[in-house]
């Protein structure tokens, strides 16, 4: 029921946006801000970058708006920052000085008690290799895992997201999962 | 036994490989299946090779647990809102605007002095000058207007000119537009990228 409120509150707040309206928009951005930030910076593995094609993102997605018809605006948007994303990356491999290095990566720990000294330290190695696995995947795969695992989002948004299939998503999901276990082996072992 | 023998090696050999075959179709059904993304056939059928195969089995809990890991990846606090700031009121267009038009005339000025200095018209215009002054000399008639008389040919010197010589300061007049056109010219294109790098809306 709060799940159609919030529907109804999102494309009023839509529709509100084409107008030009620039407060409703920015409400659409307090909205979903969290979690494109967090995808640009999953893909992109660092913060300066992320900002960056987060603003962007949200700026062409205002530009944008009045071509967006109907159907997942969060898929729409994820769909506008991974395509800037996807800039960023053909950008940065031509400087690969700002490589995936200072991407932040500390695991939640299951119990909300304080970690002890051991397993925090065995928390900060596997966020370590977890960046470094994920870092490791091609560009596709590792948006489609990110979107699936990290966003949660289903299938369907992942494809729209993604402009591909829902065969293409699963292909992509299933191999990039499988990479990432070859990577993580010793790991898995130690977090069952 | 000669019988018995081949046939259950063959046999053996081809449930070898069809469990084979089997299971490298299923590796690329594990991950949807974790995400319950089969069809109702799809899922008994992965479950029954589940039973009979421990490669599989041993492959489906390892992908559970990457999976549990990443969904254990926390989700990062924003470092800023990322809200846009409606646009601030434009006063620069009417600056670059003025810029723009200073600019062009100072370019057409300079185009002016150079096509002028180029075809030698400052210099023209002063051997005219002088040529009148030295060649001829002006007399009273008793009408009281004045009449012009040729001069001998032994009194008209050569001419030769000297561009330093010149009544206009040519050079220096083209150095300062110039300079005027480059400061006016250079200013004109930051404002107008930094007018085309906001265009539209202002970060806040």
């Amino acid at each position: 029921m709060s799940d159609r409120i919030c529907k109804m509150e999102e494309n009023k707040l839509i529709e509100r946006s084409k107008q030009g309206d620039l407060d409703c928009f920015n409400q659409l951005v307090e909205m979903y801000q969290r979690q494109v930030y967090n995808l640009c910076l999953r893909m992109l593995g660092n913060t300066h970058d992320a900002e960056d094609v987060t603003q962007g993102a949200f700026i062409s997605a205002y530009k944008g708006i009045g071509r967006f018809k109907e159907g997942n605006f969060r898929a729409w948007l994820f769909r506008i920052a991974a395509n800037a994303c996807r800039d960023q990356l053909r950008l940065l491999r031509r400087r690969p000085a700002s490589s995936l290095d200072a991407l932040p990566l500390d695991l939640e720990l299951e119990d909300r008690r304080a970690p002890s000294p051991e397993e925090y330290a065995i928390n900060q190695e596997l966020g370590e290799h977890i960046r470094h696995a994920l870092a490791g995947l091609p560009a596709d795969q590792r948006m489609a895992v990110i979107l699936r695992d990290i966003m949660e989002l289903d299938y369907e948004e992942i494809a729209q997201a993604t402009a591909s299939s829902i065969g293409t998503v699963k292909s992509r999901i299933s191999r990039g999962r499988a990479r990432l276990r070859a990577h993580l082996k010793q790991y898995v072992e130690l977090f069952p | 036994m000669w019988n018995f023998f081949p046939r259950d090696f063959v046999c053996i050999y081809r449930e070898m490989f069809k469990r084979k075959r089997e299971c490298k179709k299923l590796k690329g059904m594990l991950s949807p299946y974790i995400d319950e993304q089969l069809s109702p056939s799809e899922v008994k059928r992965v479950e029954r090779h589940i039973e009979e195969c421990a490669v599989c089995r041993r492959e489906l809990e390892s992908l559970r647990a990457v999976v549990s890991l990443l969904h254990r990846v926390p989700m990062v606090a924003l470092p800023r809102s990322f809200t846009i700031a409606a646009r601030a009121p434009r006063r620069r267009p009417v600056a670059l605007g003025a810029l723009r038009v200073a600019t062009a005339v100072a370019v057409l000025l300079l185009a002016f002095v150079f096509t002028s200095d180029a075809l030698h018209l400052f210099e023209a215009g002063r051997v005219e000058d002088r040529s009148t002054l030295q060649g001829y000399t002006a007399t009273s008639t008793p009408a009281g207007g004045e009449t012009f008389e040729a001069p001998d040919a032994s009194d008209v010197q050569p001419e030769t000119i000297d561009a330093s010589e010149s009544t206009w300061p040519v050079r220096s007049v083209e150095l300062a537009l110039i300079g005027v056109v480059v400061v006016l010219g250079g200013t004109t294109v930051i404002l107008w990228q930094k007018r085309r790098r906001g265009e539209g809306l202002k970060r806040p």
